[in-house]
């Protein structure tokens, strides 16, 4: 075996530059040699600078909200900043930061006073081994798949289902291993996690439940501490994923100890992409009811990149103690890989409190 | 040397480098063109690897490799035709797939593999970068990778439409 020398180091960064980012290549010369040079930004990709091994990217939606009975909306509702640092072959970091209702335009007024910047994701990677991946700082909480890609571009509606985040807290403060392990053939995904957010907090401010526009009742339910897991299991080349939680938590308001379950799945079938998830949640508290739901998504393509969406979701309250069924039909047109436009009809029954009747719509981006 | 004598010399080299792993296909002069052959850098320890494993690192799963170094998996262009083999016989996801698995991944933090530009692009960069790993036909091969697995394609497609151009491996 010949020992790698700074020298090929350098000679591959030099033929990376001259084939994946000749613009800024530290020799100018060999990009300039690159007969066909691709571009160092990839729309859906962000920008990547190979001499500091750093990307940057993100993605922005704007939303408009029109729930009956109320004003319409027009609000420029997420964007975000992600940089992603690699450093040597073991370590890298992440973070996303986030300008949330940078602007917002209801009823003849222009808004940009809720204006936040909100630091959503922050952490570090260790790559332990092949199969462990250690991660230290704040994060998304990986239970059920919607929580893990909730970005407006890469879900197929405007609105969120209750079951993703009315009874978890959507971040964690704390550590997680997480990886991959192939059994007979299939790719079993992992991730085990601990939170303290008691002890550790990277922003400021409670992390409720995501709140639609519109509603009424916030739901609470910020993380004192946590422990869970969660795995995902592949089959039919991926096609088929099916997925289990468990989570064990305390919530700083209304102070309590509560056990969460959760499953899920995604099958993309020949004429249709079919999802669901569903959580039940006990709280060790005998006064406290149970609180569960699920959903069911069908996604079915038709021509011109257009995408039928259909959703049926029934949650089980349990501070209000209430059950809403909540019904969506929408349309997404995705031109482009990194572009989408939606929209959507919400009808139901009990929903309104949490999820408003209406007309939404949304234009997102990743970029 | 001649062009013909060359590219025996780019196939006895896979042969050499599958000799004896019976998983693994023996590529004579008239198979070569119907495989494709995966390439690391001569740098590394690697001698084999199985398709499992390699999908996982084309899907940024895996990161790092026995010498304690981070792969660097590398692609061809999407309008690739051994991209796209590439991607039917070992990732087994189509175009749409992948682009909806990459967003995802994206989101989390992770790129999906470089792309280089030519098969020649990738043999070149694979050389001299350790822990690449790379895809070309056989008749791509350089003295400086080795073969750590030969997939088979559908040769008449492949052999009809897609002949090693002639000087391939320069």
């Amino acid at each position: 075996m010949i020992a790698p020398t700074r020298a090929s180091t350098l000679r591959a960064v030099a033929l990376l530059c001259v084939s994946a980012a000749p613009a800024l290549c530290p020799w100018p010369a060999l990009a300039a040699d690159a007969a066909t040079p691709s571009q160092p930004y990839q729309m859906g990709q962000g920008l990547y600078f190979p001499a500091q091994a750093l990307r940057v990217g993100g993605y922005a939606d704007l939303q408009y909200y029109g729930p009956d009975q109320k004003h319409s909306a027009l609000s420029l509702e997420d964007l975000s900043l992600f940089l992603t640092k690699d450093v040597g072959s073991r370590w890298k970091f992440f973070t996303e930061t986030e300008l949330s209702d940078a602007l917002s335009i209801s009823h003849h007024q222009t808004k940009t006073k809720s204006a936040t910047v909100d630091m959503q994701r922050l952490y570090a990677d260790y790559r332990a081994s092949d199969v462990a991946t250690i991660r230290f700082g704040k994060f998304l909480t990986p239970v059920g798949q919607w929580n893990l890609v909730h970005a407006d571009p890469l879900v197929w509606t405007t609105s969120r289902p209750l079951t993703t985040t009315a009874a978890f807290s959507r971040h964690m403060n704390g550590a997680m291993m997480y990886g991959t392990v192939t059994l007979s053939h299939n790719d079993v995904d992992y991730w085990l996690f601990v939170d303290d957010g008691k002890s550790l907090s990277f922003t400021s401010g409670d992390d409720d439940a995501y709140d639609a526009f519109g509603a009424t009742s916030k739901l609470t339910n910020d993380f004192q501490h946590a422990v869970g897991g969660q795995f995902l299991y592949h089959l039919l080349d991926d096609r088929l994923s099916l997925g289990a939680s468990l989570l064990r938590y305390e919530l700083k308001n209304p102070r309590q100890q509560y056990r969460l379950a959760g499953l899920d799945f995604d099958w993309t079938g020949r004429f249709a992409e079919w999802s669901g998830e569903a959580v039940y949640r006990t709280a060790d508290n005998a006064q406290t009811p149970d609180e569960y739901g699920g959903f069911l998504q069908a996604v079915v393509p038709l021509p011109r990149d257009l995408y039928l969406v259909g959703r049926y979701e029934r949650y089980r309250n349990s501070l209000p103690r209430k059950t809403t069924a909540v019904e969506t039909l929408g349309i997404n047109y995705r031109p482009l890989p990194s572009i989408v436009v939606k929209f959507e009809r919400i009808e139901g029954s009990n929903n309104d409190p949490f999820v408003p009747s209406g007309w939404f719509a949304s234009l997102g981006l990743l970029f | 040397m001649s062009k013909i004598a060359y590219g025996r010399l780019c196939l006895a080299l896979v042969a050499l480098a599958a000799g004896g792993d019976m998983a693994r296909p023996a590529v004579g002069a008239a198979g070569g063109e119907s495989q494709i052959a995966v390439i690391a850098s001569n740098f590394d320890r690697v001698s084999a690897i199985d398709g499992n494993r390699l999908r996982n690192i084309y899907l940024r799963k895996i990161f790092l490799n026995a010498d304690d170094r981070a792969y660097v998996p590398v692609n061809l262009p999407p309008v690739a035709w051994l991209r796209s083999a590439f991607s039917s016989a070992i990732l087994h996801m189509n175009a749409s797939q992948l682009q909806t698995y990459w967003d995802r991944q994206y989101f989390q933090g992770i790129s999906p593999p470089y792309v280089l530009k030519s098969q020649a692009a990738v043999a070149k960069f694979v050389a001299v970068t350790p822990g690449a790993i790379g895809y070309v036909q056989p008749c791509f091969l350089t003295p400086k990778v080795h073969v750590i697995l030969l997939i088979p394609i559908d040769s008449t497609s492949a052999r009809s439409r897609h002949r090693c151009p002639p000087q391939a491996a320069r």
